[in-house]
């Protein structure tokens, strides 16, 4: 009787245990995918930025490397330019006009 | 010059075109040389002859001071309004880079001739402000533009 009270007992405790068990565990595979939706915007965005720097830099680093002699003289070119465009625009004053794209080196 | 009467002296007679250009003194303006700098005082307005002026501002490029195009004046056309409206001081820098002609106009014998002419005044007064106006709308449609693509950059 003693044996079966025992039995019984540790039994209970094991079914106790697992029971414990189980709810740890069914609760931080709920709460896992609830901290994954606040970390996601950060991994996207990180991308986003590094292809954004990644396009300017070599820009700017093209246009350091221009002689200053024909930087200046693209300068010169972009002025003519957009006197040029602007002289259009007066003629006819459109927001057309106004805004038309430059084929300047400058800006492109 | 062209063969119409230049930018500052539209409107008058061909004797009164005449009678102003005979106040000027012409002057032979070698390839890059200055015909007046910035913030000094001016005195006379410059018609163009022949030739090319351009009209700069000073710009810092990679650490170096640069004259930086503003405007390009040719035959026909007039620099120096400046001469005529106070501070009387030159807003730009005028270098001729190639060999040009300028007939420099004083303001005092202008305004001698304006005293007695009040009619020729009148159009020159006119044509003055049409050359201050164009420059004023042109650098309006510029800056406008710039600003367009100072917005497009910052929102990309």
């Amino acid at each position: 009787m003693e044996m079966f009270l025992m039995a019984i007992c540790l039994s209970m405790l094991g079914f106790a245990v697992t029971a414990v068990a189980f709810g740890a565990a069914t609760r931080s595979a709920e709460t896992a995918p609830e901290e994954q939706p606040v970390q996601q915007p950060v991994v996207e965005i990180a991308p986003a930025r590094f292809f954004a720097d990644d396009a300017t830099i070599p820009a700017m680093s093209m246009q350091a490397r221009v002689p200053i002699e024909a930087l200046l003289l693209q300068i010169d070119n972009h002025v003519r330019l957009e006197q040029a465009a602007a002289e259009s625009f007066l003629a006819y004053p459109t927001a057309a006009l106004l805004h038309g794209r430059t084929i300047s080196t400058l800006v492109q | 010059m062209n063969s119409g009467a230049p930018d500052l002296l539209r409107g008058l007679s061909p004797q009164e075109v005449g009678q102003v250009l005979a106040l000027g003194t012409r002057m032979q303006v070698p390839s890059g040389s200055e015909v007046f700098g910035l913030g000094s005082p001016a005195g006379s307005v410059y018609v163009i002859e022949r030739g090319l002026i351009r009209l700069t501002l000073p710009m810092q490029v990679r650490g170096r001071d640069e004259d930086i195009l503003v405007e390009e004046r040719t035959a026909g056309q007039t620099v120096g309004w400046s001469a005529l409206i106070p501070p009387y001081r030159f807003t730009l820098k005028a270098t001729a880079p190639v060999e040009t002609e300028v007939i420099a106009l004083s303001r005092d014998a202008l305004q001698a001739h304006f005293d007695a002419n009040p009619g020729a005044a009148y159009s020159i007064a006119l044509n003055l402000a049409a050359v201050i106006g164009q420059r004023l709308q042109l650098f309006q449609a510029m800056w406008l533009r710039e600003m367009q693509r100072l917005v497009e950059l910052r929102c990309v």
